[in-house]
């Protein structure tokens, strides 16, 4: 059966990104045929998997389907995981889902013909409150939100979740995970032990801000395939472990 | 884990010129293209397959390696399911297999056939990727140089040529076909359809494809009618011979069941061209064959009801479902009780010598006096349609007495002939044009299939019965006793199903245009 994942923020520049990329090369690296679908129009995961970020007949096409989806797939550097490219045209993914019938089924039906094929599908969702936002609620099976520990991130959670909650009819579940984390910081560990008593949703992993991350942008190359051992890579290993037996 | 069913990526296999080593393909193409190349590996596969080869037939094949259990495209290798695998079987049945991907593709192809070991292919992979001009992986190449092993445990190794795949990346068509243009006319490397798994198994001296236990025999109508039925039943007598070793260690039911219809089948000739063959000695052998199928016929039954265990327990309600297991457990030790007896028969020297004896008569029987044979020297278009016709007339004529009051006796006796018909269809199908031939065996099948349920729902039930006070003294043998009763009527109502069925079936079978058709093919 195929598990929907989307990486969500409301925030944008929160290294949504380099966690799908790295978390969808890590389920491929199982054994796993997995697809990661860049939604943001900045292509950023279409980018660092040295992908030309182009849908023919961009988002519009894609939605009615005309194409067949499965033609704008791309084989990425690891066998197993396949990328539906980001297009600039995503951008414009609020009017095009305003223009099809039912809209918050719109992405759920791009990717009907395709999923069945993978075990794990990933969606990169742009970072938006909008009608795209109820399409990826309707598409995912799980929302996987990052959260940087801050004593706002408590109160940013649960605005999500009743915010998910109230617009969408079957609601993922929400899952979070924390970045930016810094063991040597108090702060950090009070909040990050206050957020793990009081959802069970927060995934134990938390990665750590690390110059690796960064990295990857520049050799445009995975954790898994640059730095393997790094404390970052580890802390996603440790991610998807947590992930996966959830899913 | 398990893993889901795949697309395979596109892909194409081609051959390297003998002697070529991967280092030296390597070099060739980073002159020409944008590779990297990684480290060699080594990987040790061994091929599974049923006896008659299905998985191969399938385009695929089942791959033992690693401690894992793949199916795989049989060309590329491109993996579609795997789950683990404990070494050390070598013999697993569907029902063998823990529940899931694996298990699911492998099902519908084996169906009741076990997969045993069938070739071990050691190779050295060489994995070289094609990259675009911002460093991406556009296409996927691997040389193979590898070493079949036969699976008896002999070491012999014996090489295998080298095969370079090129496996295409999703979206990269384009770098595909250009790169197969280079290989293909830039270095003339040929493309090769034969998986490495053929060459393997050809090498160790086995049988590329499996084991066939079908007829597949072209006759010329104007030869001599015994020189056909010699043709006919040296490949019937092989099948027997290639299945006997596979029935005696019970490896799978199918073996038995592909032994005896050749023995059927064997028997159908001896009766239906009894004048190519002088009177006493073919007596001797009727015999002989007849006793053959008597001693494998209880195992047979019991292999029947038990591989249809599962369908007719689901019949019952959810709450008694479980109750008739220990039905189950009394046919298996049946089953055990009989397939000893059965050995023991096939063992014998007398089951051997019946065997060996046939052989040697069918050598000897073209050269032999026509004195006693009246029909030997005649040509066997005209005596195969000749017995065809009769057949089917007969067929036609019992049939047509049979109506709702008739005894279930003459419905037995009917399928009989109709096994006798199409027995004779597949015998001489090569005399005749498919056009008539193929509805003629399409209307029977279809008649057959109803007679069939008929009587194997009678006998089924007649089992069940027979059974009732065994199973009354089993410990759950009261809970038992019921959920019998219950798959009694049931297999009460679907013959009584069957019957009703029969007139349609029937009619279409001895249509007035089937009839005419049959008079001008076989008349």
């Amino acid at each position: 059966m195929t598990r929907v994942v989307a990486l969500y923020n409301i925030k944008g520049g929160v290294g949504k990104t380099s966690a799908a990329v790295n978390l969808a090369w890590l389920a491929a690296a199982g054994g796993a045929r997995t697809l990661l679908w860049d939604l943001d129009p900045q292509g950023a995961a279409t980018y660092l998997l040295r992908i030309k970020p182009k849908v023919k007949g961009g988002a519009r096409k894609l939605l009615a389907g005309r194409p067949d989806p499965g033609s704008a797939l791309k084989g990425t550097d690891h066998e197993l995981l396949d990328l539906l490219p980001a297009d600039f045209s995503y951008r414009n993914m609020d009017l095009e889902l305003d223009d099809v019938k039912r809209p918050t089924k719109g992405l759920s039906r791009v990717l009907a013909p395709i999923a069945g094929d993978y075990e794990y599908v990933f969606l990169d969702c742009p970072p938006a409150i909008s009608l795209a936002s109820e399409s990826i609620f309707g598409a995912a099976d799980v929302l996987l939100v990052r959260l940087i520990p801050s004593p706002l991130s408590l109160r940013t959670f649960d605005h999500l979740r009743s915010f998910v909650a109230s617009e969408a009819r079957k609601p993922p579940q929400i899952l979070a995970f924390l970045s930016m984390a810094d063991g040597r910081k108090r702060l950090h560990r009070d909040v990050i032990a206050e957020l793990l008593a009081a959802h069970d949703g927060v995934l134990q992993a938390s990665i750590p801000a690390a110059s690796e991350i960064e990295r990857m942008a520049l050799h445009r190359r995975v954790l898994a395939q640059t730095a393997p051992r790094s404390r970052a890579a580890v802390a996603y290993d440790l991610l998807w472990e947590d992930l996966r037996r959830r899913l | 884990m398990l893993e889901t069913v795949r697309v395979p990526a596109p892909s194409l296999q081609l051959m390297l010129p003998e002697g070529l080593e991967a280092s030296a393909v390597a070099d060739t193409l980073a002159a020409e293209l944008p590779i990297v190349s990684q480290r060699p590996s080594t990987i040790e596969r061994t091929f599974w397959d049923t006896f008659d080869g299905r998985m191969r037939a399938a385009g695929l094949a089942l791959v033992g390696a690693g401690g894992r259990l793949a199916v795989v495209d049989a060309i590329s290798l491109a993996e579609r399911a795997s789950d683990t695998h404990r070494r050390g079987a070598n013999r697993l049945l569907v029902a063998d297999l823990p529940a899931g991907a694996l298990r699911d593709a492998i099902a519908p192809i084996v169906e009741m056939r076990a997969v045993t070991p069938v070739v071990r292919v050691k190779s050295r992979a060489l994995a070289l990727n094609v990259l675009d001009e911002i460093g991406k992986i556009v296409v996927r190449l691997r040389v193979e140089e590898s070493t079949a092993f036969g699976v008896d445990g002999s070491d012999a190794a014996v090489a295998v040529r080298a095969r370079l795949h090129v496996i295409g990346v999703l979206g990269y068509d384009r770098e595909l076909a250009a790169l197969r243009e280079l290989l293909e006319h830039g270095l003339s490397l040929a493309e090769q359809s034969a998986p490495v798994q053929d060459d393997a198994v050809r090498a160790v001296g086995g049988r590329v494809g499996g084991t066939s236990s079908k007829l597949k025999l072209a006759l010329d109508p104007q030869e001599r009618a015994d020189g056909a039925a010699v043709k006919i039943l040296r490949r019937l007598a092989e099948v027997i011979e290639v299945n006997l070793p596979g029935t005696l260690d019970d490896v799978d039911s199918e073996f038995l069941h592909d032994l005896r219809v050749a023995v059927r089948r064997t028997r159908a000739l001896q009766r239906e061209l009894r004048g190519v063959f002088a009177p006493e000695p073919l007596r001797v052998f009727r015999d002989g064959f007849k006793g053959l199928q008597r001693i494998t016929g209880p195992v047979r039954d019991l292999d029947v009801q038990l591989l249809e265990f599962d369908e007719l327990a689901a019949a019952l309600p959810d709450d008694a479902a479980g109750d008739v297991e220990p039905l189950r457990r009394l046919l298996q030790a049946h089953l055990q009780a009989e397939r000893r007896k059965m050995v023991r028969a096939l063992r014998a020297r007398t089951t051997r010598a019946l065997l060996d004896n046939w052989t040697d008569f069918l050598d000897l029987l073209e050269a032999s006096d026509d004195g006693p044979r009246p029909a030997a020297a005649r040509p066997v278009g005209e005596v195969a349609g000749v017995r065809i016709a009769k057949v089917y007339r007969r067929m036609v004529k019992m049939g047509a007495a049979i109506d709702d009051g008739t005894p279930a006796e003459a419905l037995h006796e009917l399928r009989k002939q109709g096994k006798e018909l199409r027995y004779l269809l597949e015998f001489f199908q090569s005399l005749y044009p498919a056009a008539v031939v193929k509805p003629m065996v399409t209307s029977l099948k279809g008649l057959q299939d109803v007679l069939g349920r008929f009587q194997d729902r009678e006998v089924q039930a007649g089992l069940l019965r027979s059974l009732g006070d065994e199973v009354a003294m089993l410990d759950g043998g009261a809970a038992a006793l019921m959920a019998m009763g219950l798959l009694v009527r049931r297999l009460g109502e679907e013959q009584a199903r069957a019957r009703t069925q029969f007139a349609t079936s029937f009619a279409g079978f001895a249509a007035k245009s089937q009839r005419r058709l049959v008079e001008q093919t076989f008349g």
